[in-house]
Parts: structure tokens; sequence; C-alpha cells
């Protein structure tokens, strides 16, 4: 009982901070208070989340609560797991961001109050997609999450940020109209089958029912369903919005849009895929997901590399690693799923480092333009680190994080069959390489600009980053046991296995997730 | 309790130089080089540790798994006659140009007066532990995993430079290996397909077909790894990096790297498929042809070298083959080349850097008479030269020799490959007497003006030249007395 | 039988106006006849409702009618106040021809995809059901083609009616939480549409999306 208490707690401790900021008047209210309401806010919710997932993944058993609306599984756990860690680590980031650009002028006290009120709504809005059982407010919270986060894009009132606000709207509303309209369509078919409407709402049951399900209906809501929720993951083609807000967007918004809002994004499909598999067979939504995937791979590391902005080049760079999580998808089978997820908390993770660091290079140079930043290395040499460390792991570097889930890509796509998608994948990859090496060889080594001074970012600052830095690093070497468990926990989620130990008994796999965990040196004399 | 040493020492090998790196960028300037040094003397003990443990073992081959997941094993080691003397070699010369670096960029170089920045010993050394890291490795992740890590490492030294131009090589570099890497990268979903494991000896188990298959795509990234064509662009151009660089990337590791993985995917695979043969024949000759007739017109010592080394690693590429065909003899004078050309190249290269710090030019028509003005260079040259070329008694020539033998003995009974061994014959031929032409014109007689007006050579570089010339001569009768 | 036929005829009534909002000229206008669609759509739930004997949809009718006959409409009018006078699609108008012909092949489309589903509630209404989902994308072609941002919050809102539309159609007896919450959700989108509009308006001094093309996507 109390479990499910703590999971509208969860809910409610973001969403009680972002209100009472809202009632807290701006001027006459000094930023402090809205500082520790906020440090309060993501502290709590990464305790509460921390305790669930502990109980989801100890119990073996999802959690639910309010007639099974709010539910929380082991699939769920890996996504509030990325939500509350990173709404930390970008919520610290953002206190000396936001008192840097209140500092400079680029926003008010009235903006400033607006940030953190629609941040933590923004968390919200997030926490709701991923613990919505009910497909309908999966449908609603994600179409909220549009809502909120538009007015971060537009935090700083310029045109370019009004109108990247403005597309970002349109794009999003008018793509997850699509997510809506396939919502209804499976709603629809479950009532028919299911008799009771109320039950047909909610994916648990839908999953059941799911064999009984109208083949063709389901194929349009399933490709409604990856229209619309891919437009909010930034799938190709309905990507246009990304590069704009991501790069309008203050720096730890972005980092949290890229790290975290994307990935929301991509479990509703994973939750709509599960659904589609068990009602038409994998054959059809491994090829939508294929499709979609290999074309936004492909199309988004070109625009990586002819971008010249550092945000723009981040943001094509989110659509590519969306793309490869889609492709996992599409590849299937336990590895593909596995690789899918921890491609998702892995790129989440470096990527909102990559965004944090685009904010120190924006408050050292004033610009996003690489042709304008050179010598990072003097003018700032621990974000050099960082930054140089943060691009290796976007290029898929070992031992960083992202290593992982890219060779386990391979995997999945070369014993799926797809070895020409696999082709193509890798030398995405390799173009994605040089993207990133030519911005350390250019920007970060070179000269830096006579003018500038030459001090590194305070302590605030960094400190976030190389706690990102180091999870990166940390994750690469030696994966912790309780991710790895988790990741295993929802595939089988994901492939429907009611064992939850579904990776022991794959035949390719029967051995490779058998402990759970990785075991030290081990020793064979 | 060997087998723990072993691994220690492995890991020590591996993770220290990995650890140092990253520890040089957050120390001061001026620590980086004693830090790189004192790494490199504690990983080239390591490997000097696990010669002698091997040796004293009753084993032929000992491995460990370090890092499984379930019962598969991700990551592991092998240490077998051809691990534990590559790793040795590989660190070893790591170290041996370590030091000469510190000698090399300073503000006394004539060519690129420079003080060393914390940048290249952290690459470095982490290129050091990489390249133990591949030898050791006896799973296909592992190798893939320090594949990639000498592909950032040689990324970041051959850019090291920061003009355009070396930026531009750097990342040839790294995407033509990238490219190739693709073979590796899909190999391994290919044994975990065909085999459910990642292990390198899994291979033999194969049916024929998927080995030819697996066999072909990790020649690919060794292809790419070690320049032959299609992929050898990277290697001339690579020459912007620093002479110490350069030397490493032909001596004992880039390069290297793919003859590595090579080597210890065909002595772990069991029957081969003759196919693979062919492939690995043919792709050697076509290189060697290529690389010969590219080298003819080279003035520029750095670039002569290139295409040299291009086309010695095609010479161990043919020995691979023709042990496809049948001959042991014809892989072990590659595995045993592998070792003598690292001593040999390395010196080589360093030689030229001597000539460009002293002298501030490595162009062959200025360089004269320089036996009399700088004798220990001078021998370095010709000493490093003849190996090369292959004559006796030098580490060259018996690996070479082997090779041949081998292939002989293989090819014997069918015209073509028999053609193909001729052809190399001549090719090596006509590269003794090449090399012999430049020893004549550069070591006798009066010097020229810039050999007249050298400055004096760095203590540092004069203690790695003798210690090389040394290995130089006698590294083939290690080699052999080890590999039996 | 004679309660599909006129739901058949009401979905026909449906493409028509909203190809009337896609086409009219002042924003105002076509304001308006949003207001007259959406009477059309509350029409065809209690039509439906009479003719299923579904409580729900009459429950359906009443937030349909209180949110999409007089707030969205409302709310759209307020912004327009607010922008002072310009109440007139200064972009050049595409085509009308065009449109139609695009609206027409949208229909036909709708109803080649619809014929393969063989739900039994959908049966009846196929017509009805092709028209929906014609409908939801006349709404998506708004968007697109349409350059004044006014005119492309209308055609979310005409997505948002069609896929309405087809659930009522498909599963009447759906529980009217299901749609207060989607209606909801829509005015606030266009609550924030308006919003942004507003802005945009007042800093650039244009509602052309032409003139918001600097950045790339």
């Amino acid at each position: 009982m109390h479990v499910s208490l703590l999971m509208i707690f969860l809910l409610a401790t973001p969403l009680t901070a972002s209100l009472l900021m809202a009632v807290l008047p701006s001027r006459s209210v000094s930023t402090l208070v809205f500082e520790a309401l906020h440090a309060v806010s993501v502290l709590t919710i990464v305790l509460l989340a921390g305790y669930l997932i502990i109980t989801v993944l100890r119990g073996g058993e999802p959690i639910d609560t309010l007639g099974g609306w709010f539910y929380l599984d082991a699939l769920g756990s890996v996504f509030v797991f990325l939500i509350s860690a990173l709404g930390l680590l970008t919520g610290w980031f953002s206190l000396s961001y936001l008192r840097h650009d209140l500092k400079a002028g680029s926003i008010g006290a009235v903006q400033f109050k607006q940030y953190y009120t629609f941040f933590n709504l923004f968390l919200f809005t997030m926490l709701l997609v991923v613990l919505s059982n009910n497909i309908i407010m999966m449908w609603i919270s994600i179409e909220a999450t549009t809502i909120v986060t538009v007015f971060l894009v537009g935090s700083y009132q310029t045109k370019l940020a009004l109108e990247a606000a403005w597309k970002y709207i349109v794009v999003c509303t008018a793509g997850v109209a699509f997510g809506l309209y396939g919502t209804l369509l499976i709603y629809a078919n479950a009532a028919e089958v299911l008799l009771d409407p109320a039950q047909a709402v909610l994916w648990t049951s839908l999953v059941g029912a799911a064999p009984q399900f109208d083949a063709m209906l389901i194929q349009i809501a399933f490709v409604f369903a990856v229209v619309g929720f891919g437009t909010k993951a930034g799938l190709f083609p309905m990507h246009t919005w990304l590069p704009d807000a991501h790069s309008e967007a203050p720096s730890p918004v972005s980092a949290l849009l890229s790290g975290v809002l994307i990935k929301c994004a991509v479990l509703v499909i994973i939750r709509f895929y599960i659904i589609a598999v068990a009602a038409l067979g994998p054959a059809f939504p491994q090829l939508v997901m294929l499709i979609i995937g290999i074309i936004s791979v492909v199309i988004a590391s070109l625009a990586v590399f002819s971008s010249d902005d550092l945000k723009r080049k981040l943001a094509y760079s989110s659509v590519k690693n969306i793309g490869v999580v889609a492709l996992c998808l599409g590849f299937g089978g336990p590895l593909g799923i596995a690789a899918a997820l921890l491609h998702c908390v892995m790129h989440g993770f470096t990527k909102a480092l990559m965004f944090c660091i685009s904010g120190n290079i924006l408050m050292k140079y004033g610009t996003r333009s690489l042709k304008k930043i050179s010598g990072i290395v003097q003018v700032a040499p621990t974000t050099a680190v960082l930054m140089i460390i943060g691009l290796f792991a976007l290029s898929g570097f070992p031992p960083l994080a992202m290593f992982i889930p890219e060779v386990m890509a391979f995997v999945a796509g070369v014993s799926a069959g797809y070895v020409w998608i696999v082709v193509i994948l890798g030398l995405a990859l390799a173009l994605i390489i040089a993207a990133f090496m030519l911005v350390v060889s250019r920007s970060v080594f070179r000269k830096a600009p006579e003018q500038l001074q030459k001090k590194d970012l305070g302590f605030m600052i960094l400190a976030p980053e190389v706690i990102m830095v180091v999870v990166i690093v940390w994750f690469g070497v030696l994966m912790p046991g309780p991710l790895l468990k988790g990741v295993e926990s929802a595939t089988a989620i994901v492939m429907q296995q009611p064992d939850q130990n579904v990776l022991h008994n794959d035949p390719l796999l029967k051995d490779f997730f058998a402990a759970g965990e990785l075991s030290g040196s081990n020793v064979n004399e | 309790m060997s087998v723990f040493i072993l691994t220690t020492g492995a890991l020590i090998a591996i993770v220290l130089p990995l650890l140092t790196g990253l520890f040089i960028v957050m120390c001061p300037q001026k620590a980086a080089r004693v830090l790189a040094i004192v790494a490199g003397v504690i990983a080239t003990a390591a490997t000097l540790i696990i010669w002698c443990g091997l040796a004293a073992s009753p084993e032929e081959a000992l491995r460990v798994s370090l890092v499984t997941i379930g019962k598969v094993e991700v990551i592991g080691f092998v240490f077998d006659r051809i691990s534990v003397m590559l790793a040795a070699c590989f660190v070893g010369i790591g170290l041996l140009i370590t030091i000469y670096t510190v000698g090399y960029l300073n503000e006394g170089n004539r060519e690129h007066p420079d003080l060393p920045r914390r940048r290249f010993f952290a690459a470095f050394i982490v290129f050091i532990g990489a390249m133990a890291g591949i030898v050791y490795s006896s799973t296909l992740v592992g190798m893939l995993v320090f594949f990639e890590v000498t592909g950032i490492c040689s990324w970041l030294l051959i850019g090291y430079y920061g003009n355009e131009n070396s930026e531009r090589s750097a990342l040839k570099a790294l995407i033509l290996t990238q490219i190739g890497a693709l073979g590796l990268f899909i190999a391994v979903g290919y044994l975990f397909a065909a085999a459910g494991t990642f292990e390198v000896s899994a291979i033999a188990s194969l049916s024929d077909f998927n080995k030819a298959v697996l066999l072909i795509l990790i020649l690919i990234a060794a292809w790419a790894k070690s320049a032959q064509l299609p992929f050898y662009m990277w290697l001339p151009s690579a020459m912007v990096a620093p002479t110490p660089v350069s030397a490493y990337l032909h001596g004992a590791s880039m390069v290297k790297v793919g003859v590595a993985v090579m080597a210890r995917v065909l002595a772990e695979a069991g029957a081969i498929p003759e196919v693979v043969g062919w492939v690995i024949v043919v792709g050697a000759l076509a290189t060697l042809l290529f690389s010969f007739f590219m080298y003819l017109p080279q003035k520029d010592m750095k670039r002569l070298l290139a295409f040299s080394t291009i086309s010695q690693i095609s010479y161990m590429f043919l020995g691979f083959g023709f042990f496809v065909f049948g001959s042991d003899l014809a892989f072990e004078g590659s595995v045993m080349h592998i070792f003598n050309h690292a001593f040999a190249k390395t010196l080589f290269f360093l030689i030229a850097g001597a000539f460009s710090y002293t002298m501030g030019t490595r162009m062959f028509p200025r360089l004269r008479g320089v036996l009399r003005k700088q004798p220990l260079l001078g021998v370095g040259f010709a000493v490093a030269a003849l190996a090369i070329a292959g004559a006796p008694p030098l580490n060259g020539f018996f690996s070479k020799f082997a090779i041949f033998a081998g292939s002989f003995e293989a090819a014997s009974g069918n015209w073509l490959l028999l053609a193909i061994v001729v052809v190399a014959l001549i090719e090596t031929v006509a590269c003794f007497a090449w090399f012999l032409k430049w020893i004549g014109w550069v070591l006798p007689g009066e010097p020229s003006d810039e050999v007249a007006a050298a400055a004096p050579l760095p203590k540092t570089m004069g203690f790695v030249f003798v210690v090389l010339i040394i290995f130089t001569v006698v590294s083939s009768f290690i080699a052999a007395a080890w590999l039996g | 039988m004679d309660g599909y036929a006129l739901i058949n005829i009401l979905g026909g009534l449906l493409i028509i106006t909203s190809l009337m909002v896609v086409l009219t000229k002042t924003i105002k206008r076509a304001a308006y006849i949003y207001g007259a669609q959406a009477l059309v759509l509350v029409a065809i739930f209690i039509t439906l409702g009479v003719v299923t004997d579904s409580s729900e949809l009459f429950k359906w009718a009443g937030t349909a009618l209180l949110t999409k006959v007089i707030l969205i409409p409302a709310v759209v009018l307020f912004g327009l106040k607010k922008l002072g006078g310009s109440t007139v699609d200064t972009t050049p108008p595409r085509s009308s021809i065009w449109m139609i012909v695009l609206v027409a092949a949208e229909v036909i489309l709708s109803f080649l995809a619809v014929g393969g589903v063989e739900l039994p509630t959908a049966l009846e209404v196929k017509p009805a059901l092709a028209i929906s989902l014609a409908h939801f994308f006349i709404g998506l072609t708004c968007i697109i083609s349409q350059r004044n941002i006014v005119k492309q919050i209308f055609g979310f809102c005409l997505m948002e009616n069609g896929s309405h539309v087809t659930l009522a159609l498909l599963a009447p007896d759906a529980p009217s939480l299901l749609e207060i919450g989607i209606a909801t959700d829509a005015i606030f989108v266009v609550a924030v549409m308006v919003f942004f509009a507003v802005r945009i308006y007042k800093s650039i001094n244009t509602l052309d999306t032409n003139e918001i093309m600097n950045l790339k996507g």
C-alpha cells in the first residue's frame, strides 16, 4: 500500500513545487526561495524514484495505484531512473546557469521564476508519461510535455527563440495528434474485445487482449502511433522541430529535452510496439521501426556533419541516436531490445553532459557558432577535457558508455540478418566520428582568441558535469549490476515473456545474462 | 598461481598506462614525461615478467576470462607464444620511443621546435596500454575495444601539430580505419550469432562457410589498420605526425594492430578454407607491387619509409596466406617478421627524426656523409636499412627467409601460387637494391652543408639508438628461439 | 438504419465545413465557421447516441458544445482582439482548386484504408469512419499548406475533431472521462498556441510563418 502511495508522492513533488513557485510573486520573493524549492524538489524526486525502482526490481512485481491508472514496471523504471538522475544533475547545473543569465541580463526576474516553475512542471509531465498505464493519459501527458517545454524553449524571448517555440508547438501537436488517432483506434478495438470500457484504456489489459485485435486496424494504429510519438522522439521526417528547439532552449533544458524527453516518447513507442507485436507478430512492427530508424540515422548523420552550430550538431546527433534506438527495436530479439533500452540510458547521460557543456561554452564565448569557438583547452581546460570525453563518448568509442549498446546493436543486427543495415549504420557512425573529431581539433584545440579571459567556470557548473562524465566512464567500464538487471527485466516485458529472466531462455543468449550481472575477474585455472 | 601472476601483469600492462594517461591530463605539464616513462617502464617490466612466466610454465598457452556475463566471456586474455612476445615488443618499443621523445620534442628541435604538451604523453601512454590489450585479448570484443582505443590515440597523435594538414591527415587515418573496423564490428556479431560466444578460439568450431565469412570480415579490419590496399592512403598522410609518433605507428602500433589481430585469429581458427588464403595472398601481392612502385620516386625519407612499411606488412600477410595453404613455417616467419620489423622500422624512423632534429632536414638529396659527422646515426641508418631490405645477418633476413621458404613449400605444385611467390621475391631483391643505393648516397663521403652543421645528438636519443641497434641485430634469434 | 445514414451525411457536412475553414479569407470568419463545424460534430454525437443508445455520447456532445463550439473560437477571437485588427489572412492564398483536389484525394485514400477494417462496430459506419480519417488529414493539410499562424491552430483543431469522430464511431460506449480529458487538453494547446501567436505578433509583427523561417530545421 505505502509503496503505491509513494508513486503519488513522486508525481506530486514536482507538481507541488511548480505550483508553489507559480503562486509566489517573482518580484518581491528572493531568487533564493525559488532555487531552494527547486533543489528540494529534484532531490526528493531522486530519493523517491530510487526507492520505487529498487522496490520494483527487488520484488519483480510492478506497482500500480489509483485503479491501475499509474503503473511502474521494470520497463518504466529504466526511464524513471533517467528522469530522476538527469533531473537532479541538470537541475543542479541550472542553478549557476540561470544566475549567470540573470546577471548577464538575458533573462529577468519573471523569466527566472518561470524557468524553475516550468522546469519542475516539465519533470512532472515526464514522470506522468512513464508512470501512465492509461494510454489516453499517456498521450495527454506527452502533449503536456510539449505545452510545458514550449515555454522553456521560448525562455529567452528572442526572435529566434519564439520561432523555435512556434515550430516546436505546431509540429509536435500536429504530430502527436497522430499519436492520439492511433491511441484511439487501439482503444476502440479494445473496447470491442474487452467489453469493459474501463479496462480498455489500460495498457496492461491491452497487451493481454492484443491477439484478438483487428489486424488492419492495429497496423494503421501502430503506424499512426510511431509517427505521432516519433515526432516527439525526433524521428525523421518529423524531427524538424528538434534542432531548432534544442538549440534555442537554455542549455540545461536542451540537456533534459535531448537526454530525457525524447526517451520518454521512445518509451511510449515501445509500449505500442509491445501491443503491435502481440497483435500482429513481430514482422510488421519491426519493419516499420527499421525503415524509420535507418532513414533517421542516415539523414541525421549528414546533418550532424554539415552543421556549424554546436547545439544544432548535438541536436541532430540526438535524432541519429533515436534512429539507432528505433533500429534496435527493429532488429528485435532480446539483444536488440536490451540494446535499445541501454542506448536510451547511455545516450541520455552523454547527451545531457554535452548540452550542459555547450552551456559552459556559451557562458565563456557567448556564441554557439563553431567557427568562432577555438582553443577551449586554453580558455577553460577542465571544460575542454570533459568535452573531449563527451564527444568521444558520443562517437561511440570505448571504454565509454555508448560503446556497449553500440556493440550490442551491431550484434543484434547481424544476428537478425540485417547486415546491410548494419553496414549503413557503421558508415553513418564513421561520419559522426568525423564530425565530432573536427569539433575537437578545431574548437577545443587550436589557438584561443586573444581577448578571452583564461579561467575555467566555477565549481557549481563543473561538478554536475564531472559526475556525468564519471557515470559515462563507469557505465562503460563496469556496468552496474542493478542497471543490467533492470534492463533485463525490462527486456522481458518488451518480449512479453512472463519469465523475468527472459534472456536466460533464449537459445542464443542462454548464458549471456544468466548471472544477471557482471562477475569480476573470474579466473579459471 | 602462475595464471594469477600473468593476469595481474597483463592488467598492469594495460590498465596502468590507461590510468596514467588520464592522470597526466590532470597533472602539471612538467610531470607528464616523467609519469609516462615511469608507467612505460612498469608496463614493459610487466610484459617481460609475463614472458618469463609463460616460459617457466609447462603449458603451451594459458587462458583467463576477465569479464564475463553469465558464462559468456566478453573480455579475456590469452597468453601463448605469440601474444607474450608481441606484447613485450610493442610495449617495450613504446617505452623506448617515449624516452626518445623527451629528447626530440623540445626547443632544440631544428624542424619543429616545440614544448611537448600533456596531450602527447597522455595519448602515447594510452596507446601503449591499448597495444598490450590488443595482443593479449582472447575475444573479438576485447580486440574491438582496444582496436578503437588505438584509433583515438592515433588520431590525437597524428593531429598533434594542430595545423590544417595534420588535422586532415589525422581524420583520414581515423575514418579509414573506422570504416575498416566495420568488418570487425560485424565479425563480432557474426561470431556471436554463429557460435554464441565472443571467444576467438570458437572460430575453429565454425562451419567452413561461416569461418570464411568471418575471417574475411576480420581481414578487412586488419587491412585498414595495417594500411593495405584499398585502405593504405592514411599511412603516407600520417607522416605529418611528430616523428616519434610515426615511428610507433609504423614500428609497433597502428599498422601492427592489423597483423597482430590476424595472427591471433588465424592461429586459433583450425583448418581454414582455401578461399581465405586466396583473398589474403592476392591482397598482399597487390599491395606489395603497388607500394614498391610508390616508393621509387620518394625523396622524403619519411614518405619512402611509409611505403616501405606498407610493403613489409604485405610480406606478413603473404605469410599468413601461405599458412592457410598449409605452411606453418610461413606463419612463424610472419609473426617473426612482425617482431623484427618492429625494431628495424622504429630505428629507421627515429634515425629520420634525429636527422630532422640535428640537421633540420630529412630530404635525401641534402643528406650526404653522415657517417663522418654523426657515426651513431650513420650506423643506425645502415643497420635499419639493411634489416628492412633483408640483408643477412640482420633480423629482417631471417623472417623474410622463413616466409619465402614456407611459401615455396606451400606453393609447390600450384603454378599460380608459385608465380605469386616469385613476384614477391623479385620485389624483395629490387627493394634491397634500392635501399643499397640510398645507403651509398647518405653514408660515405664528405658531409653536405646541412650534415656538417648538425647539432649534437641528445643523450636520450643516443641511448635509444644503441638499444634498438642491438635488438635489430639479435631480435631474430630471440624470436626464432622462442617460437621454435 | 436511418440514423446511420444521417451520420454519414453529417460526416459529409464535416468535410465541407472544414474545407471552408481552410479556404476562408479572414481569420474571424474562420473562427465562426469552426464553431459551426463543431456544431455538426455535436450533432453527430447526438445522433450516434440515439442510434447506439449510449448515454455517454450525450455527455460527449455536452463537452464538445462547451469546448469546441464555444471555448476554442472564443479563445482564438480573444487572441485576435489582442492582436488588434489584423484579422485578415494577408498571406497569398494557395489555389482553392488544388486544395479541393487534395482534399478529395485524401477522402478517397481514407476510404481505401478503412476498407480493410473488419471491426463489427465499424461495418455500419464505414463511410463516416473514412470521412473522419480524411478529416484528420485535412487538418494536417491545413497546417502544412497555410502560412497564417492562426490557420495552423485551426488545422490542429480539425485533426483533433477527426480523431474524436473516429472514437465516437468505433467506441460509442467509451467513458466520457476520456473525451473530457482529450477536449481539455485541446483547449490547453489552443490557448498556449494563441499565447505564442500573440507574442510572436508583438515581437516580430507578423502572423506569416514564412516571415519566421530563419531556423533551418
